[in-house]
């Protein structure tokens, strides 16, 4: 078996791998403790330069409580949820059918048109910014969140369909086949038979979308100014004084700002079920 | 029920030529098996039938209305594939209701024939499982149910035990012969098995290459094979040939010359040009004992004692070998000499071309 099971590697590899892994752990999860670690801090200690040092107290009540007090935290989650989930129905129910599409029918260009999803994700989406932020001023939708919808939407279908068209590719064609020879219509095979299947790949690119559109800031800066639109990642910046950089509160923003993804991903997480085509043919 | 005619039909994928033109009468209720080598275009042909593949050209009809261009719904045939193809999502009893659900049944109706389906095919009990909990075996009854509860005009199976074990392939093969004299529909069989061809026939298309090479019965085939190609596939262990010199003798009689012995066939009406031919006779059909109207001497090469008979590989005076069946009792070691009687009436002689001249059919 390849790779070889750690418990049967020699004991300086397993002494190695237990000293190792934990260290590497440690390593990865670095900025994340330090994150934690500020938000916890009294505002003292970063005034007094203790910025990675033992925390001299507890202030989590404090910090937590102020985020809540001093900013208008709740509507900027509010927002960054009316952005994202829209985003990722809207990205996800049209790469279905564009994925659907571009797998299952033969027609000229589809390859061409393919490519042409795929080679969205390779515009660096700095050199749209301009043009992106002139063309939602004259829609009218700039400073509102249909706007970043609509953008990410468009954005982000390029990548799930090249994701969408790939699973559809690897389910065995012989069912969209003979669904055909026992007289299902053809949006009746989409909605009957692929769609269920596709349930593991809906589930693991929502829970990317959504993390991707979540923590977008770019975008959020570029097309929203008001604080009636703007999501959380722009809107922390709001917690920093007007003179002086409040980070035990950003890190306690940013903490509660990333709760909903975290929590996006262990909802989805039974449906990332491997195997779902299992039965389909002859094993 | 209904008849299945293919006129003239092609098949291109972009320049290769895959089915070169086929002609084709499927009666009614008969039992129909395409065979052929690997890559002959059995499976083209099938789902060209089934309207899964485009006709390129010529014209196909099922029970009399022209079907070349309408789409695999509406053409009335059921498919079970090579593959099973079953929707690993739905239960037993769904995979085998959803094409008539999808059609707008009544949920009665779809229960009715479920039930009924699932009684045939002994798939009571697992009507809850998914085709993931079922055995090869289940599963391809499971995709028979799914063809037979649309009570199809025609149905297609694309090699459905292929993938079984040779005892579930045995039992299989007699519930489909039993399937097709309870429902009594048109059936259109693929395998590469002859015995699954031979034994669950009524009708065998040999194919080769993308032409029909061959359309006759199990023992037309077998007994009457129109050509060198048709002679070698159709029967186990395969037809010997050999290469031999062939005059023309008196009264309608060609005169073969054998390594070590003289065989005079009767030709019957057909006129023998004599020269160098191809002489075949089944492994069967030579007697190990020597009994017969000419006997040669060879040298056992090879030996394989299976009990109920001996097959035997051997070298003629001139090198060339030949197959024997001779029964469960024969005794010869590798190295014995034996004798071998070949009966007249049983041997086939081929045209350079290829194409038969004389066939010894014993059944005459
Ligand atoms: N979509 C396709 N495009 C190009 N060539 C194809 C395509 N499908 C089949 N062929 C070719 O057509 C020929 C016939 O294929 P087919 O699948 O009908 O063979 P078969 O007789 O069913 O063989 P087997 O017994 O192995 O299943 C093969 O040479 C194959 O390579
Ligand atoms: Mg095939």
């Amino acid at each position: 078996m390849f790779p070889t099971p750690i418990q049967k590697a020699s004991p300086f590899v397993q002494a190695g791998y237990k000293l190792l892994l934990p260290l590497a752990l440690f390593l990865w999860l670095l900025p994340l403790i330090g994150v934690a670690v500020t938000s916890v801090r009294p505002a003292g200690d970063l005034a007094a330069g203790n910025y990675f040092g033992i925390p001299s107290g507890f202030a989590g009540v404090e910090n937590y409580t102020a985020v809540f007090r001093d900013s208008p935290i709740g509507l900027y989650i509010l927002n960054s949820f009316k952005v994202t989930i829209p985003t990722v129905i809207g990205a996800v129910a049209l790469s279905c059918l564009t994925g659907f599409a571009l797998a299952v029918y033969k027609f000229k260009g589809n390859l061409i048109l393919f490519f042409m999803f795929v080679a969205g994700n390779f515009i660096p989406f700095q050199i749209l910014m301009v043009p992106v932020r002139d063309l939602t001023l004259k829609l009218g939708l700039y400073d509102t969140t249909m706007g970043l919808v609509l953008f990410h939407v468009a954005f982000q279908t390029g990548f799930c369909t090249l994701f969408m068209r790939n699973f559809i590719k690897g389910l065995p064609f012989a069912l969209i086949e003979s669904a055909r020879v026992e007289g299902v219509s053809e949006w009746r095979i989409f909605r009957y038979i692929v769609l269920p299947l596709m349930r593991p790949a809906i589930a693991a690119l929502s829970v990317l979308i959504f993390t991707f559109v979540w923590n977008d800031y770019f975008w959020a800066t570029v097309l929203v100014q008001g604080q009636h639109a703007m999501p959380v990642t722009a809107g922390l910046n709001s917690l920093n004084g007007q003179w002086v950089a409040a980070w035990h509160l950003v890190s306690a923003g940013s903490i509660v700002a990333a709760l909903p993804p975290v929590a996006m991903f262990f909802l989805m997480q039974r449906h990332f079920i491997a195997g779902l085509t299992l039965g389909a043919t002859k094993g | 029920m209904a008849d299945v005619s293919l006129r003239d039909v092609k098949k291109q994928f972009g320049a290769l030529s895959v089915i070169k033109g086929v002609d084709l009468d499927v009666k009614d209720g008969e039992f129909c098996v395409f065979v052929g080598p690997s890559g002959c275009g059995k499976s083209t042909l099938l789902r060209m039938i089934a309207g899964l593949e485009d006709i390129t050209s010529g014209a196909l009809s099922i029970g009399g209305k022209d079907m070349t261009s309408v789409g695999p719904s509406e053409r009335g045939v059921a498919m079970v594939f090579q593959s099973y193809a079953l929707y690993p999502h739905m239960t037993v009893a769904e995979n085998i209701g959803f094409g008539l659900k999808m059609t707008g049944h009544s949920k009665a109706m779809i229960a009715e024939r479920t039930a009924a389906a699932a009684k045939l095919l002994q798939l009571e009990p697992l009507l809850q499982r998914k085709p993931g909990q079922l055995s090869g075996g289940q599963r391809q009854r499971v995709a028979i149910g799914r063809a037979i509860v649309r009570n199809p005009q025609v149905f297609l199976f694309d090699e459905p035990l292929s993938n079984l074990d040779a005892a579930l392939r045995v039992q299989m093969r007699t519930e489909l012969s039993k399937l097709h004299q309870d429902l009594k529909a048109t059936m259109i069989y693929v395998t590469h098995d002859q015995v699954e061809a031979m034994t669950m026939a009524d009708k065998i298309v040999v194919l080769s290459a993308g032409k029909i090479e061959q359309v006759g019965s199990p023992l037309e085939l077998y007994h009457r094979p129109n050509n060198l190609f048709v002679a070698g596939f159709i029967g186990s262990p395969k037809m010997n040939f050999l290469t031999v010199n062939v005059t023309a003798g008196e009264g309608g009689k060609a005169v073969v010359s054998l390594p070590g012995a003289t065989v005079v066939l009767d030709a019957g009406a057909t006129t023998i040009a004599g020269g160098e031919m191809t002489f075949g006779l089944r492994p069967e059909h030579v007697d190990a004992k020597g009994k017969g109207d000419a006997q040669i001497q060879a040298t056992v090469k090879l030996a394989e004692y299976l009990g109920s008979e001996t097959l035997f590989f051997v070298t003629l005076a001139d090198g060339s070998e030949m197959a024997v069946k001779a029964d469960g009792l024969a005794s010869q070691r590798p190295g014995d000499t034996i004798t071998l009687g070949i009966n007249a009436k049983a041997c086939h002689l081929f045209n350079t071309d290829g194409t038969a001249v004389i066939n010894g059919d014993l059944t005459r």
